[in-house]
């Protein structure tokens, strides 16, 4: 059975359409990723997932069970951690109360989990009382990675982890996902740097308008003409 | 130019008291305004309900009215909650300009709720006559230091509960960014029902507050919505410590500028001390409308 | 009850015309709420404008209050109105740039500002005595053609306002402000300076109803400070313009016209209670008032008759 899985969405903003019947798995423990040019409505499946746009059609299946247009708090109880593309941390707050918020559903042992977490990104240790909003862009990803995996999710969802980052950074995050990943967390994984993702990634979606365009093994995407001179920049 | 000792008992002390009351009722909007976003009008008239609710243990059974606070607050709260639940509720999703309209008919319907039950007239918790205490020049009245120290302790408090609470820090986090809060697992129900409790607590506070320094009346909730307006966009609407400066400034404002500065009349005739009020905050808007306080939400 | 004596047919007219006056203050508020999305809660501060005003400048010299001057009413009208819309302009100017809520705000205290100037200044308004003596067009007609022929100009007043309305609806001005209401970000991107549509909607809006307070000072002959009190300008209006629908220029004139009916109609009931009821039940009233806007703004959120697109540009089809 899968993890997650996504079957014929529809889902938009307002009266507008913006996914048309997209189909999206994460197999228990592996990472899927999905790429695909600017505007396809990658973050749009996110987003309809947690009910940030609307669902119209289609459902989601969570560990086999229905878990369309359930209310965030519930989706997070069941296991689902979801890391925004922007404003994804609590600016005003700082990084452990950020990381607090994470645990809010499960508030017991909450010291044992912010260990957990610095244990992964060690340069939080030393920023943990400072604002998350005054970190740098790659600290404040960590920030909102940790907050993320304070409730030890079976599904970590992430939209584009590395947008804006420095190429050192960059490959911290992706470090870092593969080492979540290797604890056992299935993750779902949005990214414009398309070649690496699909590098660490196990199953590959490339979404465009709004459709699936390719789905295959990440391996077969990266090595595949088409899908590399349209939408991995050749 | 009166004498410095009526400066401080006639205007800088009772500018004090007078701050802490708003300070009390602004912190509510602006708690209400980063959680819900939306400028509560009736949070004035949350005033005087608390105010009225004291009454009845004031008058019926000759409690002190500092004895009948508690129960005006936990019963403010509870009717903040009904209300919440019957008129607000509906719009979460709906622009907050729609809450406000909902707003004003709530502040509609409670005063026509407290004059129904209590009637229009004048009143007054019987406190009897307390001697002032005298410190050299000073003249301080039991009530004000009364009011002064259970504010102070009252921020205190929301300040303990704001920073070091699993809820409080919610509530922070709700203030900054509502849908990260609600992806996060952050129950923002939860949340709102204590922005409320705590929001129509402080205000029924202020306005038991208000009766024991002067008197209580149904109109008084629409009185000082403009300065507790005010205060909120002087430190700054959604930062509650803002709120509490801004309150206290708006209060020493409105009665230190009845105060004869340049001649032996009033600077401002006391008549006109909401117009200080909305001058500071047409000042404020013109100059910096985010207030005084930038930078943290809350 | 004979439904043909004149008491009743005075009560009629007295019905209309106050219908008129509210329906006159209506379309004003929906230019700016309906219209903008502007949320005035200071309606009473641009009425009294309008209302001081057009006394002071009609009325004969008074040693109370300011002048009068004398003037006829077609060149007190539009000093009222200019003044009106002077003072919104000066509000739209600071509040129109920031969100919302700030004008919410700030309107309050410009009506709580206007309310202390009338109470206060007494040589500019002759305070709690008021001002007396205002002359009404037409009253030198014999009865009931006075008081007819005043209904008759209220109506025609509410007429053209409404002609003028539905003309700004349909037009360029009208989209735009509509653009702006419903996404004010997206209209700033195609172009539209956001700010300066708002504040033509707002003075404009100011205008009309200052207009509406001079009907009324001329209606009633009489201006005292009660022409502030917000429970009958600033709520019962908003409350009119809601249930009638706002954004539709006939749901203001027919909220306006409704409420008014239901207002004056319970009091006539309430009125025949034994004197201490008489009171209490006014504050039932003005309860039941409140809870109808609420009712309306959950249930029927668009009003009686909700906003509807104007006929000649919607060539687009349509979509859900
Ligand atoms: N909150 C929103 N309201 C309306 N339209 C939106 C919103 N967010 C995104 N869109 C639109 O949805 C489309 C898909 O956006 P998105 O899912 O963010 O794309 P991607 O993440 O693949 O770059 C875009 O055309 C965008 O303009
Ligand atoms: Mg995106």
């Amino acid at each position: 059975m899968s993890l997650l899985q996504i079957q014929k969405l529809v889902a938009g903003y307002g009266a507008v359409d913006i996914l048309n019947g997209v189909d999206i798995a994460v197999e228990p423990g592996k990472i899927s990723v999905i790429v695909g040019p600017n505007g396809a409505g990658k973050s749009t499946a996110m987003k309809a997932l947690f009910g940030l746009a609307q669902v119209r059609e289609g459902r989601v299946l969570f560990q086999g069970d229905d878990v369309t247009r359930l209310p965030a708090d519930k989706l997070v109880a069941r296991g689902i951690a979801y890391v925004p593309q922007e404003r994804n941390v609590f600016r005003s707050l700082s990084v452990r109360e950020n990381l607090e918020m994470g645990a809010f559903l499960k508030p017991g042992d909450i010291a044992r989990r912010i260990e957990a977490v610095l244990a992964l990104f060690p340069p939080l240790r030393e920023k943990l009382k400072q604002a998350a909003g005054e970190l740098s862009g790659g600290q404040r990803q960590m920030v909102a990675m940790g907050r993320a995996l304070m409730l030890e999710p079976r599904l970590l969802m992430l939209d584009e982890p590395t947008a804006g980052l420095s190429p050192l950074y960059m490959d911290q995050i992706f470090d870092r996902i593969v080492a979540i990943n290797q604890s056992g967390v299935g993750v779902l994984l949005v990214e414009q740097n398309a070649k690496q993702a699909l590098a660490i990634g196990h199953l590959g979606y490339v979404l465009a308008t709004g459709r699936n365009r390719f789905t295959d093994s990440a391996a077969n995407l990266l090595a595949n003409r088409e899908v590399a001179e349209s939408f991995l920049g050749g | 130019m009166a004498a410095l000792s009526d400066f401080i008992n006639l205007y800088l002390l009772p500018g004090l008291v007078v701050g802490c009351i708003y300070a009390l009722g602004a912190i509510g909007i602006s708690l209400l305004f980063g959680i819900l976003r939306f400028a509560h009008f009736a949070h004035g008239d949350m005033m005087t309900l608390g105010a009225y609710l004291a009454i009845i243990f004031t008058a019926s059974l000759g409690w002190s009215p500092y004895a009948a606070l508690p129960i005006a607050v936990v019963g403010t709260a509870i009717v903040a909650l009904a209300l919440d639940r019957a008129f607000y509720k509906p719009f979460r999703r709906s622009a907050g300009i729609v809450t406000v309209i909902a707003s004003f008919g709530v502040m509609l319907m409670l005063r026509s709720a407290i004059q129904l039950i209590w009637g229009v007239d004048v009143k007054t918790y019987d406190i009897g006559i307390r001697f002032p205490m005298e410190f050299g020049m000073l003249k301080i009245a039991p009530r004000q230091v009364t009011i002064v120290l259970v504010t102070a302790a009252l921020v205190v408090a929301l300040h303990l509960f704001l920073s070091r609470t699993r809820l409080g820090k919610a509530m922070r986090a709700v203030s900054d960014d509502p849908d990260l809060a609600r992806v996060s697992g952050i129950n923002v129900e939860q949340v709102v029902r204590w922005t409320w409790i705590i929001g129509a607590g402080l205000a029924a506070a202020g306005g038991v507050f208000i009766g024991i320094q002067t008197k209580v009346h149904p109109n008084m909730g629409w009185d000082l919505l403009l300065p507790l307006f005010a205060a909120a966009v002087l430190g700054g609407i959604g930062r509650p410590y803002g709120a509490v400066a801004g309150g206290l400034a708006i209060g020493l404002c409105q009665e230190l500028a009845t105060y004869p500065w340049f001649s032996d009349q009033p600077f401002v005739a006391p008549g006109y001390k909401p117009a200080v009020a909305f001058s500071v905050m047409v000042i404020m808007l013109i100059w910096r409308p985010t207030g005084l306080f930038r930078g943290r939400v809350f | 009850m004979d439904i043909f004596s004149a008491g009743f047919l005075n009560y009629l007219i007295a019905l209309g015309t106050m219908s008129g006056i509210y329906a006159v203050l209506c379309l004003g508020l929906n230019l700016q709420w309906g219209f903008a999305g502007l949320f005035n809660a200071g309606i009473a501060a641009f009425f009294a404008i309008g209302a001081y005003a057009a006394a002071i400048l009609t009325t004969p010299e008074s040693p109370n209050h300011l002048g009068g001057f004398g003037l006829p009413v077609v060149a007190a009208w539009p000093v009222a109105m200019l003044l009106s819309g002077a003072l919104a302009w000066a509000i739209g100017r600071i509040c129109l740039k920031v969100q919302g809520d700030y004008l919410a705000m700030a309107t309050i205290g410009i009506a709580e500002v206007i309310r202390l100037v009338i109470k206060n200044e007494e040589w500019l308004t002759a305070g709690t005595r008021g001002i007396s003596n205002i002359a009404r067009p037409f009253e030198a007609l014999p009865t009931p053609w006075n008081a007819l022929a005043f209904l008759g100009l209220v109506a025609a007043l509410v007429a053209g306002i409404y002609w003028a309305a539905e003309r700004a609806w349909a037009s360029p001005w009208g989209r735009a402000l509509r653009a702006i209401r419903d996404s004010d970000v997206a209209a700033a991107a195609i172009g539209k300076d956001v700010t300066q549509f708002r504040l033509e909607a707002f003075v404009l809006g100011a205008m009309v109803m200052a207009l509406a307070g001079a009907l009324s000072a001329h209606y009633f002959k009489f201006l005292g400070t009660t022409a502030t009190e917000p429970m009958m300008v600033t709520f019962l209006v908003w409350v009119m313009l809601i249930v009638g629908g706002s954004g539709n220029n006939r749901g203001a004139i027919l909220g306006a016209a409704l409420i008014w009916v239901i207002w004056s109609a319970t009091e006539l009931l309430t009125n025949r209670l034994p004197g201490e009821w008489i009171t209490r039940t006014s504050y039932i009233r003005v309860l039941l008032i409140g809870l109808l806007l609420q009712i309306v703004l959950q249930r029927f959120g668009k009003g009686l008759l909700p906003e509807r697109p104007p006929r000649m540009i919607d060539d687009r089809p349509k979509s859900g």
